[in-house]
């Protein structure tokens, strides 16, 4: 397939732009006292984050989307600046909007001291929104917020919430306990007052107070890693469907960002099929879980898997009903993007328009002319 | 088809593990030295479309030996700056993919040049060239065919 003959010839909405700061002591200014002091106190060096036990071995970052003779020790995200990503990104694919998802800043949510980690998300959030999203009115950002401190994240999301620039909130697909569970609560209800989605996206399995990446124990590889990361978000949309999340917060939504589709389309069958005989352990669940599918769920498109034999991939994933759930994502800056042009061209010519802008912009209620 | 040509000097030429860029006809073209020859490659990934050349590392690699991993000897793999797939730079073979090759280009010496050759089809009519440089020569019917900015 070459790429100079296809086109994105529609809108085109990018629901997974990673952008971060260089060092968390960017945030400083936009930290309250106490943890601006933490922040650059700690250690030798001032605080750091957790990280993966796994480093990429060929780089984690597109070879071109970075200044590799600016590169430094403890640098995270070299030269992601907003002029490299309308380069990059916005100006190319003539981008109508793009979600800003974080990089390190997920770590926050897997931090053991809630507390600190509810601070920063607080810092992040209005860095976030004077560094990038309000200098260009085509990006949209995600809260960045606290799943091991429900209410400050509940708190968090009153407090930006209704911002035109902000359109969801960002939790990672690693976690102590899944999202469905009733001590997140607070942050399905407050996402439901406000009418945003959850994006669920793949981060720090295995990292901080997280989970391990699969039951079968750590992974060895990186390798591994990235091809498992789906398995957490796997069971974090169980448990949102089986806890009923969607009978009780009918305004909310999820969309999960780069956890692979195929394995989402064997557990909505094994989910539906447990759920026949079992409806009575889970009576919240009112529906087959796959019935929330169409309304309530959405899914980006990268890493789009790649079979042996392309003609595979559309059936694989057809029982996600895509042409009301796909949305595209290319994942920049990451080393996995995804080229929207290729995206589009490998999946049927039928879903173009709903996965290149149409289901994200009712996703995240974006303000684009979708025709009827 | 038409032939472009492109002569770079040999003291301009890359060192092993360098890459050297160049442009010829409106083609991106990375210029490499593996084992004392010369390979030139197109600036395309062919798996997406990435820039090989001029966002790609030139690396040695790692093999097996024996069941034993070790590091390749000259940097002879161009390894693409998105998805990290490799290739060898003198066959344009895919370490990764077996239909996968680089585009690659002639290179031959000329005393202290090396010759790069591109075959391409021959522009319509309607299409104004680029502009010619010094250092591109067309082999046929002897208009220049340069290099686009």
């Amino acid at each position: 397939m070459s790429v100079e003959n296809c086109t994105v010839s529609c809108m085109l909405i990018d629901c997974d732009i990673h952008v971060g700061y260089e060092t968390l002591r960017d945030l400083v200014p936009y930290l309250d006292g106490a943890t601006a002091e933490i922040v650059e106190q700690s250690g030798t060096n001032g605080l750091g984050m957790p990280s993966y036990p796994w480093y990429h071995p060929t780089g984690w970052l597109r070879g071109d989307a970075y200044d590799r003779d600016a590169a430094a020790d403890g640098v995270l995200m070299v030269g992601q600046t907003l002029d490299r990503v309308q380069a990059k990104v916005l100006d190319p694919f003539d981008v109508t909007f793009g979600i800003l998802t974080p990089d390190e800043a997920a770590s926050f949510a897997i931090l053991p001291n809630a507390q600190l980690g509810a601070a920063l998300c607080r810092g992040y959030n209005d860095w976030l929104l004077a560094e990038w999203l309000e200098p260009e009115p085509r990006l949209r950002g995600l809260l960045v917020v606290t799943p091991q401190h429900p209410q400050a994240a509940a708190a968090e999301i009153r407090r930006l919430g209704a911002r035109e620039e902000i359109v969801g909130v960002f939790l990672p697909g690693a976690a102590r306990i899944p999202y469905g569970s009733p001590v997140h609560d607070p942050i399905w209800r407050a996402c439901d007052e406000l009418g945003l989605p959850v994006a669920i996206h793949t981060h720090f399995e295995g990292v901080g107070i997280a989970g391990h990446v699969t039951a079968a124990g750590m992974p060895d590889f990186y390798t591994e890693y990235h091809a498992l990361t789906g398995v957490g978000m796997l069971g974090h949309l169980a448990s949102i469907l089986c806890h009923g999340v969607f009978e009780r917060f009918p305004r909310t939504s999820v969309i999960m960002m780069e956890g692979g589709l195929v394995g989402f389309v064997g557990l909505l069958w094994r989910l539906d099929t447990a759920w026949r005989a079992c409806r009575t352990e889970v009576p919240h669940c009112v529906s087959p879980p796959s019935s929330y599918v169409h309304e309530h769920v959405a899914w980006t498109t990268q890493p789009l898997e790649e079979p042996p034999d392309e003609r595979l991939l559309a059936p694989a994933i057809e029982g996600l009903d895509p042409c009301r759930t796909l949305c595209f994502s290319s994942d920049y800056p990451h080393w996995d993007f995804d080229d929207p042009r290729q995206t589009l061209s490998r999946l049927p010519a039928a879903w173009t328009e709903s996965v290149a802008y149409r289901n994200a912009a009712r996703v995240f209620s974006l303000p684009v002319a979708v025709p009827a | 088809m038409t032939e472009s040509q492109l002569r770079v000097p040999l003291v301009d030429a890359p060192a092993p593990g360098e890459t050297r860029m160049l442009e010829l006809a409106g083609h991106e073209i990375g210029l490499y030295q593996v084992a004392g020859e010369f390979y030139a490659v197109a600036n395309r990934c062919p798996h997406r479309g990435a820039p090989l050349c001029s966002s790609g590392r030139v690396v040695r690699g790692i093999g097996l030996q024996q069941e034993i991993p070790v590091r390749g000897e000259t940097p002879r793999l161009l390894r693409c700056p998105w998805h990290k797939w490799d290739f060898e730079i003198d066959s344009g073979r895919c370490l990764v993919h077996p239909r996968l090759r680089i585009r690659r280009y002639r290179v031959q010496r000329e005393r202290d040049e090396l010759v790069i050759t591109l075959k391409h089809p021959v522009r319509r009519p309607a299409q104004r060239p680029p502009a010619p440089t010094a250092q591109a020569v067309s082999s046929s019917g002897g208009s220049a065919v340069g290099p686009s900015g």
